[in-house]
């Protein structure tokens, strides 16, 4: 029950307030706030370039995942026939991904023949070497200096690939570029 | 009717759901006095409360779509102000809940009879109470809120609500008694 000072002092809550606040100032404040943009934000994977790099980016991921997989997994008999399963089939996504864009390198208008012959011909050693690296493999699952050896394989590869989409970036730019230097 | 209080002031919401920045401020306008009268019964500090109003309204009117007129927009308005005071005062370690310590000054005595009613005389008690006895004063008597509701803004039970008030409202007498 409520006795007659508190509901004395609920019948006037009104009359309680009686801080000023400044209006304007706070106004301003709070549409300020309102009124501020929200960050733009660009896709990355609009970019070609961002695209291929988060393609190399993720048969990297997967190579040292597969790295790992292999160092722990290799050591328990029985557990081989699966690993060399899985290594097939991640091989022959990497091999198919590799060999696009080789494909894509082959295709592309802005490359002249030479460019295109030297860069093939550095992929066709590296495969080369990489077939090698396969036979050691099979051989010995558990060899971890020729797993090191076909990372290195494939790594040498995006590198080339790199370099190439750099070369063609850089030839690209001045038209990119409205500039006209005096 | 009662059912249609809720709806008090939907077209301005509405139209500040939508983003209309004149009834954002139409709102603002209705409601401000109120709000910032509630935070500085709660903070105590003109500055805190500033900036917790401008917080809530910001908030409020970002959240906007969220509200459903399961309450009135002034209640809902309330809630997001009395939260962010109490969350404010608890970062700025206001010992909001430090009723403990003033507990043991208070004697057993039967309560002591208010000797006025001025209402000068006695929210100007209410602003020298210390800073949890405030709190729970403004809540219960002026914003409405029961021990269920005060219990839950305040992270307290409900049976330590209702003993900190009496202990609160036994402390305004004494001090409007002085005054």
């Amino acid at each position: 029950m409520m006795d007659e000072f508190e509901k004395h002092i609920r019948d006037n809550q009104s009359a309680f307030d009686q801080h000023r606040p400044d209006r304007t100032k706070i106004w301003a404040d709070i549409a300020s706030r309102l009124d501020a943009p929200k960050p733009k934000t660009i896709p990355l994977w609009r970019s070609a370039k961002w695209r291929v790099a988060a393609g190399i980016f993720i048969v990297l991921g997967l190579f040292t995942v597969i790295g790992l997989a292999m160092g722990s997994w290799g050591n328990f008999e029985g557990t081989t026939t699966v690993v060399n399963k899985e290594l097939q089939d991640i091989d022959s996504y990497y091999r198919n991904l590799v060999s696009y864009q080789v494909k894509l390198v082959q295709d592309h208008p802005k490359l002249s023949q030479e460019e295109k012959a030297e860069f093939l011909e550095f992929m066709d050693e590296l495969d080369a070497e990489y077939e090698t690296l396969r036979i050691e493999m099979q051989k010995n699952l558990d060899n971890e200096r020729i797993l090191e050896a076909i990372v290195s394989n494939y790594k040498k590869r995006i590198e080339l690939i790199e370099n190439l989409l750099r070369q063609i970036n850089e030839s690209k730019k001045p038209n990119d570029e409205d500039v006209y230097i005096l | 009717m009662e059912s249609n209080i809720v709806y008090t002031h939907s077209d301005l919401v509405e139209k500040s759901k939508a983003g209309d920045r004149n009834s954002q401020y139409q709102l603002y306008e209705l409601y401000i006095d109120a709000m910032y009268n509630i935070s500085m019964r709660m903070l105590g500090i003109k500055e805190d409360a500033e900036d917790v109003v401008q917080d809530s309204f910001v908030e409020a009117f970002k959240k906007l779509d969220s509200f459903r007129y399961e309450s009135t927009f002034g209640s809902w308005l309330k809630r997001i102000v009395i939260n962010k005071s109490i969350n404010y005062s608890k970062l700025k370690r206001v010992p909001a809940t430090s009723l403990e310590k003033h507990v043991y000054h208070i004697k057993d005595e039967p309560e002591e009879k208010p000797k006025t009613m001025d209402i000068q005389k006695i929210n100007k008690g209410i602003s020298l109470l210390p800073s949890g006895y405030r709190q729970i004063i403004s809540l219960y008597l002026l914003e409405g809120y029961d021990h269920v509701e005060i219990a839950e803004v305040l992270d307290i039970s409900t049976s330590t609500s209702k003993s900190q008030y009496h202990r609160a409202k036994k402390k305004l007498i004494e001090i409007v008694n002085t005054l």
